[in-house]
């Protein structure tokens, strides 16, 4: 952690290249966190409106992994690989994704689970090897999610223009 | 035709950028403020269209102006460009939309285990 001088919120030292994402489900959190644990429910909801996962491999325990492939409803397929680092039952996961086992590129995700009242906030934060990869997987994303190809040089240029605008 | 397209580059910042040269008024502006005889200047344009293309850059909040003496300086403001960088960040889209669905199945499960 270093102090930015300017009166801005306190940034962790991998700010530039994370990405935090948080959400509140009104359910108790082992039900939430029991989501993430078996394939059966995994399979129901991972990915966005239209996607599937067919699943090669599942083991739900540190250092075990998850190897499926991820369906797009234009009928692509994606090869997804995720490893389990660390879980805290209904507390915390801690994983590694990427497309396979060696893949050079993969990025840890912590997940934590809190009680927010009857709710559970669930915050996931991102951290990528280096910057240039975390606008890498914005844009592979943007790619999955049926983003035109035309627009992929316009997204790197506003992800940057933002970025710099942020800054300044 | 044309009038429909000056609307509709004036509410909204997508259309704002598809713009060439307010990109590039853009990307000087990263280096900080400026006023509008400069920005003309480095452009190659003529004042009054610099002073244009501002006027929709600022309609969009993606630039913003302040008075510094006799000069009115122009500058970023990032808050326009979040929707942009939003829409752009298909990781944050991706995960948002899995948490719609994790949100809807797990009250399906919480109302199952509820009637078990």
């Amino acid at each position: 952690m270093s102090a930015t001088g300017r009166g801005a919120p306190a940034q962790s030292a991998t700010a530039d290249r994370e990405i935090v994402i948080s959400r509140v489900i009104d359910a108790p959190r082992e039900l939430v966190f029991e989501a993430f644990t078996e394939v059966r429910h995994l399979s129901r909801w991972w990915g966005p409106a239209g996607f599937t996962t067919t699943t090669r491999s599942f083991e739900f325990r540190e250092g075990g992994e998850w190897d499926f492939v991820l369906h797009g409803p234009d009928g692509t397929d994606y090869q997804e690989w995720i490893t389990w680092t660390e879980i805290a039952p209904s507390e915390r996961i801690a994983l590694r994704h990427g497309e396979s086992r060696d893949d050079p590129n993969a990025f840890e995700s912590v997940l934590t689970f809190a009680p927010d009242g009857a709710a559970t906030r669930i915050v996931m934060r991102t951290v990528f090897p280096t910057q240039q990869l975390r606008d890498e997987a914005v844009e592979k994303y943007h790619a999955i999610q049926g983003g035109q190809q035309t627009l992929s040089n316009l997204a790197a240029y506003v992800t940057d223009l933002a970025r710099k605008g942020a800054e300044g | 035709m044309a009038a429909m397209a000056r609307a509709a580059t004036t509410s909204d910042a997508f259309n704002a950028i598809a713009e060439p040269q307010r990109r590039d008024i853009l990307v000087l502006l990263r280096g900080g403020e400026r006023p509008v005889t400069e920005l003309a200047r480095d452009l190659g344009m003529r004042q009054p269209q610099a002073s244009k293309h501002l006027r929709v850059l600022r309609e969009v909040g993606l630039v913003r102006v302040r008075e510094a003496g006799k000069q009115r300086l122009y500058g970023l403001d990032a808050r326009g460009l979040r929707p942009v960088h939003e829409w752009v960040g298909g990781f944050e889209r991706f995960w948002n939309e899995s948490f719609d669905r994790l949100d809807t199945y797990v009250q399906d499960l919480k109302q199952a285990r509820q009637e078990e």
